[in-house]
């Protein structure tokens, strides 16, 4: 007897989109997520296309649809260890990380007070600390605290669990691993920005006012660590001049050697931010080519016609920093054949999608091209799904997790 | 549009260009990383951007008579950096190696020099020429591997002598006369080739350097270029500081200076030779003093506490050292990144063919072996012609066009960004 569950690697947006096209049906369907929210990258944006919404938007409702779907069931803070048997009969070990924060939590907030150990913020790409007992985001789904306790001090674990009015610390949770038994997996394990410490050239990590394009998002997300001001990083003063430099470290056999699809497009939304928070600013995107796929040409025009906005093609290649920490860049218009040096009061490198996986290696064996990105497996049973599999825009993500669901239910039905 | 521009793309240029070792250019995607990471780029038109889509467009007259060739210095940041694998930084060397090939007449020999397959040929005509020299010699000293003894001013063949080579090759009739010969040779080519090259700069604006006043002079342009990128190898300073820019820098100033040494060594030679024993003793009958004393310093063989003698080994050592740098750093390129062509061996192997016989010919006379000794100087014969005679068509040509073309820049204010 084949088994008619399907187990969904990865509960960002294809994630999401699979599961529940899947158990709206009548599958039951388990997602298993390694962060200790779902949403993905998603969640960290400050809006997203098609329509610039802001991601508790299009979330909300999926999150809702989970919460009222029995046939869902979630598993955060955790990963997939090992994947045995085959199509229609698929048994997978699960690790599960502690938590240390039990169902009783009401978000109250404070074991956050009680916490002192502060260390880097992940989901704000190290722009911000936070507490070893936190929450990443405002809308976090599940509406539940995390303790890093690992990073805690000595006795401070105790301290949080005094402080916990509902007596939701478990200071005893341990890491769990469980079995379990599906006839489908969709791999929708998502995508990592390209660590922009390796773009030397571009002063990557080094320089304190070149930030990520996601970094950016996180800047302008009002949930984010500066509430939504943007500002630079090293002295918190609002930037008169911003230069985005498309391509950091895509279209490039140095680094990644494809087109990650929609940095064109984020760094033109990044101008909209900057003009709806900084209306005098003035705005330079440097560019190979300005790729807009689409229909997302229309909002390239409506973007270009800002006059404080200009568009340069010619491929950012040195960065160096004054000592007031702007940004100086060296730039050949390729137009009209002039390179120069122009100071910034801050820069954001448009770095691409890696897959997530990229570098390691899978719990179970699916084909991979040179970058990382699955390019097979529905033979195994296993369907790649979002940007496990290539580099799309949200939309895009969302209609790929339908069709891998419907592939899912293909695999389980009729055996 | 009023300033249409009708391009006129030669394909087959491309293709010739492809051949010679710009083989990638057609992956170039015109980003201008290249044309940013250059340490030596002009801001205004920099290069070697606008020299790719110039070579994928088949544009032969502008890349023909560009200058920015010749201020590349090949560092490879260019092509290090390079998203697409495009080789920017061989593409130049395509380009000069071509303007070897072009700029000098007769330009047949520039057509045997730009591959493996005129290599024999080239050394056949030296080998042709010292070997009748060595046969006829052979004849009329009743042996092919003589030893000599002092006879007034001559020499004769004796069974306990030295090993002479001005002996079997003598230099007033065999050697000197045909070095003589090939060097006028040489300085006619060049003279043909330097001025076909400023030919070619001819359309370059006059400056660019804007409100820049009274343009200096060629002459101490020439004399600047001299002391400080020929002197110093200044651009070559600025290419960077990784460990292969270091060993080029070293090695190809080591190379340099050995060869300005081993110059010297000759001129006190050939003027000791012509001027002091020749006109001084000879000629004017002047005996000791002066004259014996310059007659003394180029008369060969040397002793070894010769302070001539001594420039001339120390010059062999550098020689030596600087061609090791020059082509551990050849051998360990990444070919993803940069190639070497046909031009580039051809030279590194002339040189070492130079330096080799060079050295083993001196320690084969001193230690006796004539067997081995005649036939080793004989190749070093052979190769310092390859060197000297085919000079304006090789990648030794660049002595002198890179010189020129760099005083020309100096001129005309094309200078690196860092620069102006």
């Amino acid at each position: 007897m084949s088994n008619n569950s399907i187990l969904v690697v990865g509960g960002g947006f294809a994630g999401i989109t699979a599961a529940l096209e899947a158990a709206e049906v009548g599958h039951e369907v388990y997602i298993v997520e390694t962060n200790p929210y779902l949403g993905g990258r998603v969640a960290q944006l400050n809006q997203y296309f098609p329509k610039l919404c802001p991601p508790s938007c299009g979330l909300e409702i999926q999150f809702q649809r989970i919460k009222n779907n029995p046939k869902v069931k979630f598993f955060t803070m955790s990963e997939v260890v090992s994947v045995t048997g085959g199509p229609g009969a698929f048994d997978v070990k699960i690790k599960e990380r502690p938590r240390f924060v039990n169902a009783n939590c009401t978000m109250c907030g404070e074991c956050e007070k009680a916490a002192t150990t502060t260390v880097k913020s992940e989901f704000e790409f190290g722009l911000a600390e936070r507490k070893v007992a936190y929450s990443t985001h405002l809308f976090a789904f599940p509406q539940r605290y995390v303790v890093d306790a690992a990073a805690c001090a000595p006795g401070e674990l105790d301290k949080i669990k005094d402080a916990c009015p509902y007596n939701a610390i478990e200071t005893a949770d341990a890491e769990k691993t469980f079995d379990l038994s599906v006839g489908s997996i969709v791999w929708a394990t998502g995508w990592k920005p390209y660590d922009m410490a390796k773009l030397d050239n571009l002063g990557g990590g080094k320089l304190a006012n070149v930030v990520s394009n996601m970094q950016f998002e996180r800047l302008a997300a009002p949930n984010g660590p500066t509430n939504g001001k943007i500002e630079r990083p090293s002295d918190g003063k609002a930037p008169k001049r911003i230069a985005f430099v498309q391509c950091a470290g895509s279209r490039d056999e140095n680094h990644l050697n494809y087109c990650s699809y929609i940095c064109c497009m984020a760094s033109l939304k990044h101008v909209t931010y900057i003009r709806e928070k900084l209306p005098e600013a003035q705005v330079v995107v440097y560019y190979i080519d300005l790729r807009t796929p689409g229909r997302y040409d229309n909002f390239m025009q409506k973007v270009a016609a800002d006059d404080k906005l200009t568009l340069v093609k010619g491929k950012v290649a040195k960065i160096v920093e004054c000592e007031c920490k702007s940004p100086i860049l060296t730039v050949e218009d390729a137009v009209t054949g002039i390179k120069g040096e122009e100071r910034f009061d801050m820069v954001v490198l448009a770095t691409g999608m890696q897959p997530s996986c990229a570098g390691s290696k899978l719990p179970v064996e699916l084909p991979v091209d040179d970058d990382g990105f699955i390019i097979g497996g529905a033979e195994k049973g296993v369907f790649a799904a979002g940007c496990a599999k290539l580099p799309l825009d949200v939309m895009k993500t969302a209609q790929t997790g339908t069709g891998a669901a419907l592939k899912a239910i293909q695999n389980v039905v009729g055996r | 549009m009023s300033n249409t521009v009708r391009v006129q793309p030669d394909l087959k240029f491309v293709q010739e260009l492809q051949q010679v070792g710009g083989e990638s250019l057609k992956k170039c995607y015109q980003c201008a990383t290249c044309s940013v990471v250059c340490p030596l780029s002009p801001p205004d038109g920099p290069y070697p951007r606008k020299e790719m889509v110039w070579a994928q467009w088949g544009l032969k007259d502008r890349l023909v008579n560009d200058i920015d060739i010749w201020l590349c210095h090949n560092c490879g940041t260019c092509s290090d950096l390079c998203p697409r694998g495009a080789k920017p930084g061989d593409l130049l060397s395509a380009l000069r190696n071509m303007a070897y090939r072009n700029l000098a007449k007769p330009s047949i020999i520039g057509k045997w020099m730009s591959s493996a397959a005129g290599f024999p040929l080239l050394m056949l005509i030296p080998a042709v020429i010292y070997g009748l020299i060595w046969s006829i010699m052979a004849g009329k000293l009743g042996t092919a591997f003589p030893l000599f003894v002092t006879d007034g001013h001559g020499l004769k063949v004796a069974a306990e002598g030295a090993i002479i080579y001005g002996g079997l090759f003598p230099g007033d009739y065999t050697i000197d006369p045909i070095f003589g010969a090939v060097f006028v040779f040489m300085a006619l080519a060049f003279a043909g080739g330097i001025a076909n090259m400023l030919k070619g700069f001819e359309t370059l604006p006059k400056t660019y350097i804007v409100g820049r006043g009274k343009e200096p002079s060629f002459l101490s342009c020439l004399i600047d270029t001299l002391k400080v990128e020929v002197a110093q190898h200044s651009r070559f300073q600025n290419c960077g500081k990784e460990e292969k820019d270091v060993q080029r820098f070293t090695g190809h100033l080591f190379v340099f200076y050995a060869f300005i040494a081993l110059m010297v060594v000759t001129s006190v030679v050939a003027v000791g030779h012509w001027f002091g024993a020749f006109f001084l003793q000879h000629i004017l009958g002047l005996e000791g003093g002066l004259a014996g004393l310059i007659a003394w310093a180029g008369h060969t063989p040397m002793p070894l506490w010769s302070p001539v003698k001594l420039l001339a080994n120390a010059g062999a050592v550098a020689l030596v050292y600087g061609l090791m740098k020059l082509t551990s750093r050849r051998t360990a390129l990444d070919s993803a990144k940069s190639t070497s062509n046909w031009y580039d061996w051809y030279l590194l192997t002339v040189i070492w063919g130079i330096a080799l016989t060079g050295i083993g010919s001196e320690i084969f006379r001193l230690i006796g072996q004539k067997m081995l000794a005649y036939p080793t100087y004989y190749l070093h014969l052979i190769f310092v012609f390859m060197m000297l005679a085919y000079l304006p068509w090789s990648k030794l040509g660049h002595v002198v066009y890179r010189t020129v073309a760099l005083a020309y820049a100096r001129k005309i204010g094309r200078l690196p960004m860092g620069e102006i």
